[in-house]
């Protein structure tokens, strides 16, 4: 028994394996952008290695593999994606070149104070390829005018005669009819039945026609490279003997079976990031924990996702180059600080700033020796004695740092480099910290409720320093902090989620609209999943009248009557209080129901790891580093050799293979009994 | 000299957190309010100012109405210290455009920040509302004859004391809205964005110290004005005018509908002034602007056309800019003249007069010439409001917010951003369709990109868009008020040569000829006034207005044209009109190229009354003045030059604009579909060309009777 997951980043792929005793197994392999799938195997070779089998005796062995892709995402952002047509209603081809007018949405921050480069994104369409059908159906779902067919059969036609490889249709109020769009995709068959076809009412089907044609577009650009990819990866799985479950990582979280994933490609656009938090779900499900901050230090940005009662916090609008998304997506708010930030002196400002450019993986920090001379977050941690070496083999050129900090801040800023360096430090953990609190105390969530996680290869390093202020409960470091998303991918739930958006209704009103609607959708979900052993979790998405903004709430299992409609109703206050704050739900504003949705929910069983020994650490060795200025010599342990519930304490290092944490003075690392650490904040 | 400034490392924390402090504010406001108009179209704002009101971190959404908070709390320090107090946990809520609001319908909120007892700070925010009352739903009201036919003004009142919302004044403050729901909606996001902000901004004390924090407010300002002043220095010294145009009401025989903002800009080293005095006397109502709407629109304009690539610190601009205006004219209203209308009339001509100023003034210098922008979309005559009553039997009244699908302005660089609205608020959006179809009895048969629309020239603007829609679900007639303007003639400036962008169409057509205004024969609608209704059988059309071109039309490239013209830009008759281009016959545009290398030569040689043009020079002939003139020094004195072919315009302290070859044409033929509004006449688009060569120097709309401007003045 074996459970695999892989997930594909821009500079590496980790593949993570448990086995049925619960030990796991890491391999790790460069990513390979023209064949992504050789770096998958590459990565899954690495854990066979490591395990001492072939690969087709570690695949035949293998019950789920789970992946997370970065395909379709690297598609949409170098645009390279499907050649594509889009079908939509006469009169309002120009949806997705309006953009509803706004030039700003998801603009780079260093944008914002230039009205030249004020523009709206570039969509993934020609404006020739996008065509208008005679038809209209109402707010209510009535027809106002019927499909002109043969209009539709000739806009369909001169699509596919100038040589488009897939078609999107978004016609307006097909959320709560279809009907036009279902009848334009039998056209297509007609004409051409392996051309791929997105329908909105299928892909996205929320009110709101530009978010859902920009989802839609992106599905169908994206369809031919993730479907082919997905096939073609899975043949060559089971041609090395791979006979379990291949599922793939969803952007909403949870993974999902690859059928699914080839029918909507789009929720596989950005399921990395989910990954993390789905594995922080699962930390904190074993540890008793409902309430977690994810945070994942990267190269290149900062990411913070939450988990609130046990589940992924999902309410924030997703986008991905700048296209809004009309689907559930795990809420990941990002900076662009990472190791790889470049920090600066602003001479008109006279500060010191870290990023939002980043040095990169090539030529990356100066101290990677690759040519690059700029500082980093990275050469700053080098420079203060708190990294050697780069995932084991990259020794890191500590003098390389100090020249670039010298050079490029301590100079300007009339410090030492030793300053300098802690001032990088300290100005990029501020930012982390106020994106962490940005995303809970301005909106409403006490930190002290939750346990904040650190991941991602650099995550530990800093999780000492960011978390500091932030009156968190505890910090959890996972011991696989650096393959964290992988293991997520792994870990996950397998879900799939059917919604549908419904013509606004007051909830009172409504037993018999959601009733019927759950049961017309429920099938769909529970067959996509198949198996016996599946969990329905059926939702509402209700609003205040004339509000926008909604808030999806569970419905209890049976049938939805009066008493469950005023459960929902106060859970829908209370939730509501929650989010905006006490006392701000208003009194006498009616309850809209807007929206239906089921999730089918098959849970992964990942066996436990063994228990660790319960021996004392030795440092391996000691190290020379800087706190606050102060140069101390500290003891450095490996992370294997701490045995459960033994406490290290700061000023001190704990190295795995991938990552090192940094324990700051008057902090202390406890190993906890899942092989995870805990890490105690000084308290100020 | 600021003596508590903190060290770079404390002092870059500060700065981000404030920022971040202040955006998510405005992400708390859109999420507790949820109202389609702080969620959809973002027309709101947030800031945070020092102790005195200065505004050191301002929100991207809609600049103007926070970029002079000052104003607001300036009035409540002088006026409420002792009665009723100011005291933590206070929140004062106003929409007296006397006092520091853009028109009524904004409505801001401020709340003190105290740290242990002393005031720091203040946050703010702003949000429009649907209705704040009045005789007219939604507030504006094109007949108001004072302001006592608009929604009448609250002046600032304490709603919040000590946290706690004084019931006893929201119910004065929503009683006279006819939307009180979606009110109560965006005040409850207020308060608590406000909120949320001020205890943001006490935790940052309180880590930090507050003169830590005071310093670091106070340091962004200074910055800012340093920076100011240097690109202010870099740029040589003269004087600049544009003038902008609005009507009020039907045409009348001595133009007394006709009001115009006139704009004379100054530079002297690093000293800049702008001086609106003189502007129309004002009108009786709906179009004026009070002093605060001046003063905002005039520094956000000042930051988005002076300052690109510098820090946006509101709070410094009045620091460097002097703004000089005479009480009493349509930019400078004095009480009781209405002002219900202003941000969508005189606000945007006092936008469009300091664009035009300002980015002649930039093109002075090769390295900001990039940064100018030529206009975009004025608020015209689409959009507005509708009201009426909705399906299920209630009062209805709402923007459509379609008014922001017009153009942006092209810059020396790239074509103007098409169907992106005004850049006064650059973080405006439109409603999707199947949203407004949901909350008004309408249905829409198109909004889509309008071909043609945009201003022609070397770079082209954005489009503009058309709408169409006809009543759905309701028996009663919908009210349609416009803000009438951009009918009579475009309002989107062109720079360096480039055409202005084209103008509003705004109708009630029967049922069935939404398509046909677009050809057959010229006719005349009808203007919008307060009677205006879409009944059953009808349909209402509104045009918004293209951005402004930049840049002689003649030397665009040739298969940019033919671009435009397969992805619906510009229709081939556009491309012949408007740039000289022809195309082959047959499905596919492909361009006629030899027939383009004789058009454009006759059309050069038709701007100099058929003389040969003088032949272009290979670099420019003398110092950069704009982007068409050069100045020269030499034997004959300072003279003004052509920067194309070195011809002559005269002695530098002459008119050259005087001096250039002039076709005057009338407005309603600027734009290719054959209807035009009463009162067009008076307007005509002139075409200034360099005698010498024919290239086209400048492009000026202006009435009849009123002189060719002397847009750019070297000293």
């Amino acid at each position: 028994m074996r459970l695999i997951g892989v997930d594909t980043g821009g500079t590496f792929t980790d593949a993570v394996a448990v086995d049925g005793h619960g030990t796991v197994t890491v391999g790790k392999a460069l990513s390979t952008p023209g064949r992504v799938e050789d770096g998958v195997f590459a990565a899954i070779a690495g854990i066979a290695e490591r395990t001492g089998v072939t690969m087709a005796q570690l695949l035949s062995d293998t019950d789920v593999l789970a992946h997370g892709t970065t395909v379709g995402l690297n598609a949409v952002l170098t645009r390279t994606g499907a050649r594509l047509g889009l079908l939509t209603t006469a009169g309002f081809e120009s949806t997705l070149a309006i953009a509803k007018a706004n030039k700003l949405y998801e603009l780079a921050d260093t944008d914002l104070h230039s009205p030249t480069r004020w523009r709206k994104p570039e969509a993934p369409v020609r404006r020739s390829d996008i065509a208008g059908v005679p038809e209209r159906i109402d707010v209510t779902g009535s027809v106002v005018t019927p499909l002109d067919e043969a209009a539709a059969r000739s806009a369909i036609r001169g699509l596919l005669e100038s040589g488009v490889e897939a078609l999107a249709v978004c016609l307006l109020w097909s959320p709560v009819n279809p009907l036009h769009e279902q009848r334009i995709r039998e056209l297509v068959a007609e004409v051409s039945p392996d051309t791929h076809v997105s329908l909105s009412s299928e892909v996205a089907p929320r009110i709101g026609e530009y978010e859902r044609t920009c989802t839609t577009v992106l599905d169908a650009y994206t369809a031919p490279l993730v479907t082919s990819y997905l096939r073609r990866l899975e043949d060559r799985l089971r041609e090395h003997g791979f006979r379990g479950d291949f599922v793939v990582m969803r952007m909403a979280g949870g993974v999902q079976p690859v059928a699914a994933a080839l029918r909507v490609p789009v929720q596989t656009l950005r399921s990395g990031p989910a990954g993390g938090v789905s594995a922080c779900q699962r930390l904190g499900r074993l540890s008793g924990r409902s309430d977690l901050i994810a945070t994942d230090v990267g190269g290149t940005s900062f990411d913070v996702g939450l988990v609130i009662g046990g589940e992924p916090y999902s309410a924030g609008t997703p986008s991905i180059d700048r296209l809004p998304l009309a689907v559930p997506a795990v809420d990941i708010p990002s900076i662009g600080t990472g190791g790889g930030s470049i920090a600066w002196y602003d001479p008109a400002l006279r500060t010191l700033r870290v990023g939002p450019h980043s040095a990169g993986a090539a030529p990356g920090p100066a101290c990677y020796g690759l040519g690059g001379d700029r500082p980093t977050l990275t050469d700053a941690a080098v420079v203060l004695g708190y990294l050697q070496h780069l995932g084991g083999s990259l020794e890191l050129d500590r003098d390389a740092a100090g020249r670039a900090i010298t050079e490029h801040l301590a100079g300007p800023l009339g410090l030492d480099v030793i300053a300098a360096a802690e001032g990088i430090l300290t100005v990029a953990s501020a930012q982390m910290r106020d994106l962490v609190r940005r995303t809970t105390i301005q909106r409403g969530h006490d930190p002290s409720d939750f346990a904040l996680v650190a991941y991602g290869g650099a995550g530990p390093q800093y999780v000492g320093r960011y978390a500091q202020d932030l009156g968190v409960r505890e910090v959890l470091i996972p011991g696989l902090a650096a393959e964290f998303s992988a293991f997520g991918a792994m870990s996950s739930d397998l879900r799939v989620s059917v919604e549908r958006d419904l013509r606004p209704c007051w909830l009172r009103d409504a037993a018999g609209l959601i009733g019927s609607n759950l049961d017309e959708i429920t099938p769909a979900a529970r067959q996509q999943l198949g198996g016996d052993d599946v969990l329905v979790q059926r939702s509402a998405g209700l609003r205040f009248y004339r509000q926008l903004n909604r808030i999806d709430l569970p419905i209890p299992a049976g049938d939805v009557d009066d008493a469950a409609l005023a459960d929902l109703a106060e859970r829908f206050l209370q939730r509501y209080e929650e989010l905006v704050g006490p006392g701000s739900a208003p009194a006498d504003t009616p309850i809209e129901v807007v929206a239906v949705g089921v999730e089918a929910v098959r849970p992964v069983v990942v066996p436990r790891r063994p228990p660790l020994p319960t021996a004392a650490a030795v440092p391996v060795r000691r190290q020379h580093a800087w706190f606050a200025g102060s140069e101390i010599d500290c003891p450095v342990y490996r992370w294997d050799d701490i045995g459960t519930d033994h406490r290290i304490a700061g000023p001190s290092f704990v190295e795995s293979e991938q990552t090192t944490v940094v324990v700051y003075p008057g902090q202390s690392l406890r190993m906890l009994p899942g092989g995870d650490a805990g890490l105690t904040l000084e308290h100020t | 000299m600021i003596t508590d400034l903190p060290d770079p490392i404390t002092l870059e924390i500060i700065r981000h957190r404030l920022d971040g402090i202040n955006d998510e504010a405005a992400i708390m406001l859109r999420r507790v309010s949820g109202s389609q108009i702080a969620v959809e179209a973002n027309d709101l704002n947030t800031a945070i100012t020092t102790a005195d009101g200065t505004v050191v971190a301002c929100g991207k959404y809609v600049l103007c109405q926070v970029a002079s908070l000052n104003l607001v709390t300036r009035d409540v320090l002088d006026n409420y210290r002792e009665n009723p107090g100011i005291a933590a946990g206070d929140q004062f809520l106003t929409n007296d455009p006397y006092v520091g609001t853009l028109h009524q319908p904004d409505v801001v909120l401020i709340a003190p920040v105290f740290h242990q007892g002393t005031l720091i700070g203040w946050c703010g925010s702003t949000v429009h509302q649907s209705d704040v009352g009045g005789g007219t739903a939604g507030g504006l009201s094109l007949d108001s004859q004072s302001i006592f036919d608009e929604p009448l003004p609250m002046p600032p009142i304490r709603i919040v004391e000590g946290d706690r919302i004084r019931r006893d004044i929201e119910r004065d403050y929503l009683a006279r809205s006819r939307t009180p729901q979606l009110n109560a909606l965006d005040l409850a996001g207020q308060i608590a964005a406000n909120r949320a902000a001020v205890q943001a901004v006490q935790a940052l004390c309180v880590r930090y110290g507050a003169a830590a924090v005071v310093a670091a407010m106070d340091h962004l300002v200074d910055v800012a004005e340093v920076q100011l002043r240097e690109r202010l220095r870099a740029l040589p010294d003269g004087s600049w005018r544009q003038v902008s145009y609005l009507q009020r009401g039907r045409p009348t025989a001595d133009d007394a509908d006709v009001y115009a903002v006139r704009l004379t800009v100054s530079k002297t080293g690093d000293e800049l002034e702008l001086d609106f005095s003189a502007s129309s006397p004002q009108a009786p109502g709906g179009i004026n602007a009070a002093l605060p709407a001046l003063v905002n629109f005039s520094i956000a304009s000042v930051l988005i056309y002076l300052c690109a690539d510098l820090l946006w610190v509101p709070g410094a601009v009045p620091r460097v800019v002097r703004i000089v205006s005479r009480e009493g004219t349509v930019a400078h209203a004095r009480w009781p003249a209405g002002v219900a209308m202003s941000t969508a009339t005189s606000c945007q001509a006092i936008r469009s007069v300091v664009n035009g100023c300002l980015s002649r003034m930039l093109e002075s210098s090769a390295e900001h010439a990039d940064r100018t922008m030529a206009g975009c979309q004025s608020s015209g005559a689409g959009g507005g409001v509708f009201a009426g009553t909705s399906r299920t039997g209630e009062p209805f009244s709402s923007m459509t917010l379609d008014e922001l699908t017009g153009g942006g302005g092209a810059t020396a660089v790239v074509d103007g951003a098409d169907s992106s609205g005004s850049t006064t608020s650059p973080g405006a959006a439109c409603a999707n369709v199947e949203v407004n179809e949901s909350y008004l009895p309408v249905l829409y048969l198109e909004r889509r990109e309008l071909a043609d629309s945009a201003g022609p020239g070397r770079r082209r603007g954005g489009s503009g868009c058309s709408i169409v829609l006809r009543p759905h679900g309701t028996a009663d007639p919908i009210q349609v008020v416009s803000f009438a303007q951009g009918l009579q003639h475009p309002s989107a400036i062109g720079l360096a040569g480039g055409d202005p962008g084209r103008q509003s169409v705004f109708a009630v057509l029967p049922a069935g000829s939404e398509q046909a205004w677009q050809s057959g024969p010229v006719r005349e609608l009808p203007l919008p006034d307060a009677k205006v209704r879409l009944a059953a059988g009808e349909v209402h059309l509104a045009v918004t207005q293209g951005g402004g071109g930049y840049g002689d039309p003649l030397d665009r490239n040739p298969d940019d044209v033919v671009a435009d013209v397969v992805a619906g830009h510009v229709s081939r008759a556009g491309a012949a009109r408007d740039y000289g281009v022809l195309l082959l016959d047959g499905p596919h545009p492909a361009l006629d190229e030899a027939a383009t290398t004789t058009t454009r030569a006759q059309l050069r040689q038709d701007r100099i009354g058929g003389r040969a043009p003088a032949p272009a020079l290979s670099q420019r002939p003398g110092r950069r003045w704009t982007t068409t003139l050069d100045l020269t020094s030499g034997v004959a004195g300072d003279r003004i030059v052509c920067a194309r072919c070195g011809g002559d315009l005269g002695a530098a302290d002459g008119d050259p604009y005087s001096r250039m070859a002039l076709q005057e044409v009338p407005t309603s033929g600027v734009a290719p579909w054959p209807v035009r509004f009463p009162g067009s006449e008076r307007f005509v688009v002139r075409r200034l060309h360099c005698p010498h060569c024919g290239v086209r120097m400048d492009v000026q709309v202006a009435l009849r009777t009123d002189p060719v401007v002397r847009a750019a003045e070297p000293r």
